[in-house]
């Protein structure tokens, strides 16, 4: 379980984490998205306990990370974004030294390290040098890094950066193993990646969390209507009466005319009517030959982006009208003081 | 601390760094025990371990000081150190008493040479022992302020410049104002060789030690909350 109360981090006059407040509950992944600079590594920095929060708190498992760091930390495997590793160590050696730091017990190092290896797939490279491993292995030497000592929590910032795609999918798998026993937090502006493994989403943007859901009710509610696409034979041109024909459709829009001489609409409603039926009764009655018909679907990156643009509107928003309150502000302030002295010479 | 001393340690011997640094200390070593024993003919070990720690020390402390904490900033290995349960005394201590291991190395070699002498001469056993823990003393506060360097660059050359102009400057600066050789190692070390061990300079080596290795936990503690 990780609470995060009301956490600021101000560098100089730049506020890189506004006020940001967060509940992760035991066995949960979550992901962490957010455009570049958006604050995700200063966040997973301070729950990990890298960097401390200006002001605020931060939660493991019933131990503050600034308080008792000692037993909070042990409870976090965290894999840093870059991949840190000590390239002059193999990867068995490594690990081993990870677990020491993290103060597992003389006598059940060895098994863990084992268990550890044997997860990750680092068999077969475990004695070589870190320094001569391909970059998936180093991402996967990391990874055990973080596992090792079987902590509570584990916090991976960007773990899929750099990879092929087989490897991609090989982490992503093992990551969706991994939440079945810990609580997982990962970071990455991928996309798909955050709605094939997480439970929960924070979307944060300029430090700030503009959304806290699971990926389907995000999708969801940044749906507004429903669009389907058609693909048409239409020789006598009846595509544009058909908004007479059927009453909800809201917009027929053309898209683009095809080689073989069909045309391309998205035909859109309000979000809770299906027209997919009406459509195939209705099209072959107006000598509309269908070659195609499905339903667009809003993917999480829609939200993303709506979810981001609307913050920037909003600020936009927010920004005119500071601007004039502190004209209005200004301009009251010159009037007070104007007032108060002409008040002054009167006393005189 | 044992976690990250081993480790260190380890790693002294896994690059080249260990080896060059005691290969240069056997050099130097006995190139100044052909100036000053056999050349002079004489028995006495002092000058030869003065000689040793005045000039040998300003190339190997920096040598074993100067990748402490730059290479792990820059490599980033600093945040697996500093996001694991190890306080930041004990990972400072780890890596300091490491590198006072290799300089331990050292003088453990060193009584190879004792031990040739005594062939042709009687050699003065507890002057050798006080000599030997005057040096290592020295060294201590040297690779002190070497760690001191090495946690406030992520350069290594700069915090291998600064280790060597921080061991020199005070010999210069002593012209000065005699202020400065309270932070002269080497002016501290001057009684050891004849057998003399001086509560004041014991004290003062220790503590230059010491302050050295505070500023540096408070240091990087600091930076934890201003990064």
């Amino acid at each position: 379980m990780i609470q995060v109360k009301n956490v600021t981090k101000k560098y100089g006059a730049t506020i890189a984490v506004n006020d940001i407040s967060f509940d992760v509950k035991d066995g949960e992944i979550v992901g962490f998205l957010g455009p570049n600079g958006a604050g995700k590594s200063t966040t997973m920095n301070m729950i990990t306990g890298f960097i401390e929060p200006t002001n605020g708190q931060i939660i493991i498992n019933g131990n503050d990370i600034s308080k008792s760091p000692r037993k909070a930390k042990k409870e976090i495997g965290y894999m840093p974004e870059n991949v840190p590793l000590y390239y002059e160590l193999t990867a068995r050696e490594f690990i081993s030294y990870m677990a020491e730091l993290k103060l597992v017990k003389r006598n059940e190092r060895k098994k863990e390290v084992e268990k550890v290896i044997e997860e990750t797939g680092l068999k077969e490279v475990q004695n070589k040098l870190i320094r001569n491993l391909s970059r998936g292995y180093k991402q996967r030497v990391s990874l055990a890094g973080a596992l090792v000592g079987n902590p509570d929590v584990i916090i991976l910032d960007e773990p899929t950066v750099g990879l092929d795609p087989k490897q991609i999918t090989e982490i992503r798998s093992l990551i969706k193993q991994l939440g079945k026993r810990h609580t997982v937090i990962l970071s990455t502006h991928i996309l798909s990646e955050v709605s094939q493994i997480c439970e929960k989403v924070i979307i944060i943007n300029k430090g700030k969390i503009i959304a806290i859901d699971t990926p389907e009710n995000l999708e969801k509610s940044t749906k507004e209507k429903n669009g389907i696409s058609v693909i048409v034979e239409d020789p006598k041109g009846n595509m544009k009466k058909l908004k007479q024909k059927i009453k909800e459709i809201d917009t027929i829009d053309f898209v683009k005319d095809n080689e073989d001489g069909t045309k391309q609409y998205v035909i859109t409603t309000s979000s809770d009517i299906d027209l997919r039926k009406k459509l195939f009764e209705v099209l072959p009655k107006e000598e509309i030959v269908i070659f195609e018909l499905k339903k667009t679907e809003t993917t999480l990156e829609d939200a993303f982006i709506k979810l981001i643009d609307t913050v920037k509107v909003d600020e936009n928003k927010n920004e005119k009208k500071k601007t004039k309150k502190s004209k209005e502000q200004n301009s009251k302030e010159e009037g007070k003081s104007e007032s108060k002295k002409s008040k002054k010479e009167e006393k005189k | 601390m044992w976690a990250v001393y081993k480790k260190e340690l380890k790693t002294y011997f896994l690059s080249p760094i260990g080896y060059i640094a005691i290969g240069i200390f056997m050099l130097m070593y006995s190139i100044f025990f052909y100036l000053t024993t056999i050349l002079l003919g004489s028995v006495d070990m002092g000058n030869l371990y003065y000689a040793t720690a005045r000039y040998g020390l300003l190339l190997i402390v920096p040598l074993l000081t100067m990748r402490m904490f730059s290479e792990e900033r820059k490599n980033g290995t600093e945040q697996l150190l500093l996001t694991s349960p190890r306080s930041v005394t004990s990972i400072v201590l780890g890596k300091f008493l490491a590198a006072a291991s290799v300089i331990v190395i050292t003088l453990i070699l060193s009584i190879i040479y004792s031990i040739i002498i005594s062939f042709f001469g009687n050699i003065n056993v507890p002057t050798i022992i006080a000599t030997m823990f005057g040096f290592l003393l020295v060294a201590m506060a040297a690779i002190s302020i070497g760690t001191l360097a090495s946690s406030i660059t992520e350069n290594q050359i700069i915090a291998a410049i600064i280790t060597i102009v921080a061991l020199v400057a005070p010999w210069f600066l002593v012209d000065i104002s005699k202020i400065f050789s309270s932070i002269d190692l080497i002016d501290k070390f001057m009684k050891f060789p004849y057998g003399l061990i001086s509560i004041s300079d014991v004290i003062s080596l220790i503590s230059i030690t010491v302050m050295c290795l505070l500023i540096t936990i408070v240091l990087i503690k600091r930076r934890k909350a201003v990064k």
